[in-house]
């Protein structure tokens, strides 16, 4: 599981003021779950992400990946996560096994564990053509199926995806939604990002709303839909976006 | 560190290294076509071109104006010469000449001695700046001299002398060193150079590609959610580089021995039975491992550091031009190892291989190599970690070093380190190419100039430009009388100790005897001593201190007191161009920064800066006194004892400064 609690993140900007693109964020997400993050481009989503997979450091704050301490124990944190992201590409020379092989390894794995769970894998995403390839003559989609297997080839119980269908097609689309939902049946703790509505509704049993580095709203789809009256996605995001907005505006107003 | 890790990431490394086909062709294919077509080749085409110019031969026109027989012999000798063409000289001589169609001129004339004897001048023009016309007089030279010895014989028999006057001193030279220890020196003199580059370059291209490479492609934040932790990505990344500039130099070295000893072999050197020193390369191919570690991880940091190829490629430069300067060392013949040379980085190694070509090294040089070598390596690496764990380097985005666009938006912006740096280089590049022009005119006004001219000047016009309040700028207010009172408890002891330093370098390494002249010029002056004080004293206190700890340090203040001063004093040390006094500039350097940036004053450092450089003419002035003698072991040298009471005073007069300054200290933080 994953729990965040006030996690912040700030940035120095080139003036010498900090930007915070995660502004006291908490959530927590359970075994068998899935949670969307869901918000616009720029709202802190993948730097959250980031900070959840040890890649940056929170500035205060912390979070626990199956009770690791992501400031205290990062290596154990990474045993523990699956990370997939648009920035985790692939090392083009490689052929698809030999990556996959590598970073099983990397895992500590065996290689009959990692041979084993890699047939597994490609069996599940229809990847049995292009296991040999070099990285460099795959498509996008191939590509992204590859990343997810290098992500966790490892088994571990918690996944964290960043947009994961972003720039493919509708089949494989469609083809990874349906194996992150097959995850979850497993028992694994899955966190996604999107800023499509559709994939939210669809894949969520929460959904946590960022805006502007801070959470606008949390609850499952029904929960939403009931607090706002909105039945519709968009609307219920952008009924929540103009609350904040006009927030801001009467804290503005009272200086 | 797991190991296992380490060598799992080595292994991948290195498949991807072998799988990228300009590496292979770089460093495997490159060495092994290249220097035998250029040695080989390039000796072929030399051997060809100098006996196409002995068969080209030359003409040359004489112009006999003694006609006597004894100079027909001399013309008659000449033109035995094979392929040589002599013809008689005719007005049109010198046009002829001119249009090469001749290559010498050769003109003969007569004096008599004062003891009645007829002696014969043999005029030779020639070109030295043609290759067959330098040829020709070679030839003539060698002739003539033989044709001198018979004549002389000839005249001695005649006068019933033993002709064997002519060789009554001779020399005969036999030479001990055998042909192995010829080939090692003119190895030794070439090769360090050659496999330091090839260290360097085969090390290089796969640096840049490992980090700033991984950046570029966006791998690396892959690696780093990977179950592996950072130190055993940058270790493996580091044996990776170890190995590939390795690999690098070993076949570099082989196809260059075996290309250099054809060549040696074709160019007559008396080279029968020499082998390549087997022993002595491989001695120096571990001598050599630890030079590799070294270059690795500096490669690796700078990799780290970059945002992708091209930037960490720009960044090797500096290094590559460095390495190069120092492994140049090899080259000079008067260089030789010892304990101090054994110290840096670089030239060891040159001058290592240099006497292990001629089986003539120590032990306790290889080890201080070897070891000197290693420390640096451990910072180097431990630098590489630290960077790899700060995100800010890992994920540095566009920088916005911009031009003077962006300045003059945003004052701020101008003192950037970057900027910092720009405005160093162009005040050294005016001192050397401007600075050192004037003070070979004229030295005393040179010096002035120097100072008011290159150094405090600038800076304050850029200040007016810029708009901004020079006075607070560059810290000029006064400061408290207790501060100024110290002042002197503090440059005393600190030069004391300054010049000590200077003086043990000199024992250890002795300054050449040029470098002591141009020195001393410095305090002889023609000028009264009020004179000499003030544009040695007075003029550098002010202006250097205006630079350096008035401007300079505003560059650097993101990184913090300490790091700032280190700096400063390490650029204050840089700028006076003298290896020989880079640590005692330093040290000065170091307290000077001290005093400004800590009591917000540049007042205290100018009259710190002054008095240090007053101490020499004061010397100088008070020579010979009795009292002076006490302190004095000669007219230079200090006595050295008075580094005991000097270390006091200066620790004691530091602390009382520093107490006095906390007020300040604490206004200048803000």
């Amino acid at each position: 599981m994953i729990l965040v609690k006030n996690l912040v993140k700030e940035f120095p900007k080139k003036d010498g003021s900090v930007f915070s693109a995660v502004d006291d964020i908490s959530f927590e997400t359970a075994d068998g779950e899935i949670v969307c993050l869901l918000g616009v481009n720029g709202a802190g989503k993948t730097t959250t992400m980031r900070l959840l997979s040890t890649v940056f450091q929170p500035t205060k704050g912390t979070a626990e990946i199956q009770g690791w301490d992501i400031r205290k124990n990062p290596d154990k944190v990474r045993e523990q996560l699956g990370f997939l992201s648009g920035d985790t590409g692939l090392y083009n020379r490689l052929r698809v096994h030999e990556l996959i092989r590598y970073f099983g390894r990397l895992y500590s794995m065996s290689d009959d564990e990692i041979t084993r769970r890699m047939q597994e894998m490609a069996d599940l995403l229809d990847m049995n053509d292009f296991m040999d390839k070099k990285i460099e003559f795959l498509s996008s989609g191939m590509k992204q199926k590859v990343s997810i297997v290098r992500s966790i080839i490892h088994d571990p119980p918690v996944m964290i995806m960043d947009e994961p269908t972003s720039g493919l097609d509708i089949l494989t689309a469609r083809h990874i939604i349906s194996f992150i939902r097959s995850c979850k049946e497993r028992g694994k703790c899955v966190l996604f990002s999107t800023h499509i509505m559709r994939e939210a509704e669809r894949l969520a049993d929460r959904i946590v709303m960022i805006h502007k580095g801070k959470i606008l709203a949390e609850g499952s789809l029904e929960e939403l839909r009931t607090a706002t009256g909105q039945t519709d996605l968009d609307d219920i995001f952008v009924y929540y976006v103009n609350l904040y907005s006009d927030e801001e505006k009467v804290k503005a107003d009272e200086f | 560190m797991n190991f296992k890790k380490v060598i799992i990431v080595f292994r991948k490394e290195l498949m991807e290294v072998f799988r990228d086909k300009r590496t292979i062709f770089t460093t495997l294919l490159l060495p092994v076509i290249l220097y035998p077509i250029l040695i080989v080749g390039f000796n072929a085409i030399m051997a060809r071109q100098s006996n196409v110019l002995e068969e080209q031969g030359a003409t040359v026109a004489v112009c006999d104006s003694v006609q006597t027989a004894e100079s027909m012999r001399i013309i008659n000798d000449l033109s035995k010469i094979e392929n040589f063409k002599f013809i008689p000289a005719s007005d049109s001589v010198q046009s002829l000449y001119q249009s090469k169609d001749i290559q010498g001129i050769v003109t003969i004339r007569d004096s008599i001695t004062a003891n009645g004897l007829k002696v014969y001048h043999v005029f030779v023009q020639y070109d030295a700046a043609n290759d067959r016309s330098s040829m020709m007089y070679s030839k003539l030279a060698e002739a003539l001299q033989e044709t001198e010895q018979e004549m002389v014989r000839e005249k001695l028999e005649i006068s019933g002398i033993d002709p064997e006057l002519v060789n009554l001193v001779d020399l005969r030279e036999r030479d001990t060193a055998d042909s192995q220890k010829k080939m090692g020196m003119i190895l030794g003199m070439i090769l360090p150079y050659i496999m330091i580059m090839m260290l360097l370059t085969g090390a290089s291209v796969v640096a840049a590609d490992l980090v700033a490479g991984e950046k570029e492609r966006k791998t690396l934040e892959t690696l780093l959610v990977a179950g592996v932790r950072r130190i055993d990505v940058v270790i493996g990344k580091y044996l990776t580089i170890i190995f590939m500039s390795m690999v690098n130099l070993i076949v570099n070295l082989f196809s260059i021995s075996f290309s250099l000893r054809y060549m040696l072999a074709q160019s007559g050197l008396d080279l029968a039975g020499a082998n390549m020193p087997i022993k002595a390369i491989l001695i120096l191919l571990v001598a050599m491992l630890p030079l590799a570690t070294l270059f690795a991880a500096i490669l690796l940091s700078i990799s780290t550091f970059s945002r992708n190829i091209k930037e960490a490629r720009t960044y090797e430069q500096p290094i590559l031009i460095i390495s190069m300067i120092m492994a140049m060392i090899s080259f000079l013949p008067a260089v030789e190892m010892n304990s101090l040379m054994a110290l840096i980085p670089v030239v060891n190694i040159a001058l290592l291989f240099k006497a292990l070509m001629i089986n003539d090294y120590q032990v306790s040089h290889l080890l201080i190599t070897i070891i000197s070598t290693l420390v640096l390596d451990v910072i180097a690496i431990w630098v590489t970690i630290k960077l790899f764990n700060t995100e800010g380097i890992l994920f540095r985005s566009e920088d916005d070093s911009g031009g003077i666009k962006s300045i003059k938006k945003n004052k701020r912006n101008f003192f950037t380190p970057y900027n910092g740096l720009v405005y160093y280089t162009l005040a050294l590049v005016a001192l050397y190419y401007i600075g050192s022009r004037w003070q070979i005119q004229d030295l005393t006004s040179g010096l002035v100039k120097t100072q008011i001219i290159l150094f405090a000047l600038p800076v304050l016009v850029i200040l007016r430009l810029l708009k901004m309040p020079v006075a607070k700028t560059l810290r000029l207010k006064l400061p408290s009388w207790k501060q100024v009172v110290l002042i002197p408890f503090i440059a005393i002891p600190a030069t004391i100790l300054v010049s000590l330093f200077s003086q043990l370098i000199n024992v250890i390494y002795p300054f050449p005897e040029s470098y002591l002249e141009s020195m001393g010029k410095l305090f002889e002056l023609d000028l009264p001593l009020w004179g000499s004080f003030l544009v040695v004293a007075v003029a550098p206190g002010i202006c250097e201190e205006l630079l350096f700890r008035g401007f300079m340090p505003r560059f650097f203040e993101k990184y913090g007191f300490k790091i700032n001063i280190i700096l400063i004093a390490l650029l204050f040390a840089a700028f006076h161009l003298d290896p020989f006094r880079f640590f005692p500039v330093f040290l000065l350097g170091l307290i000077l920064a001290y005093l400004t940036l800590r009591s917000g004053s540049i007042v205290n450092s100018m009259i710190l800066h002054i008095l240090n450089n007053g101490f020499a003419i004061f010397i100088m002035a008070f020579s010979g006194s009795a009292w002076l003698n006490y302190f004095m072991q000669d007219q230079e040298n200090l006595r050295y004892w008075v580094a005991l009471p000097a270390v006091v005073i200066l620790y004691l007069a530091l602390r009382a400064f520093h107490k006095v300054t906390a007020k300040e200290a604490e206004l200048c933080v803000e």
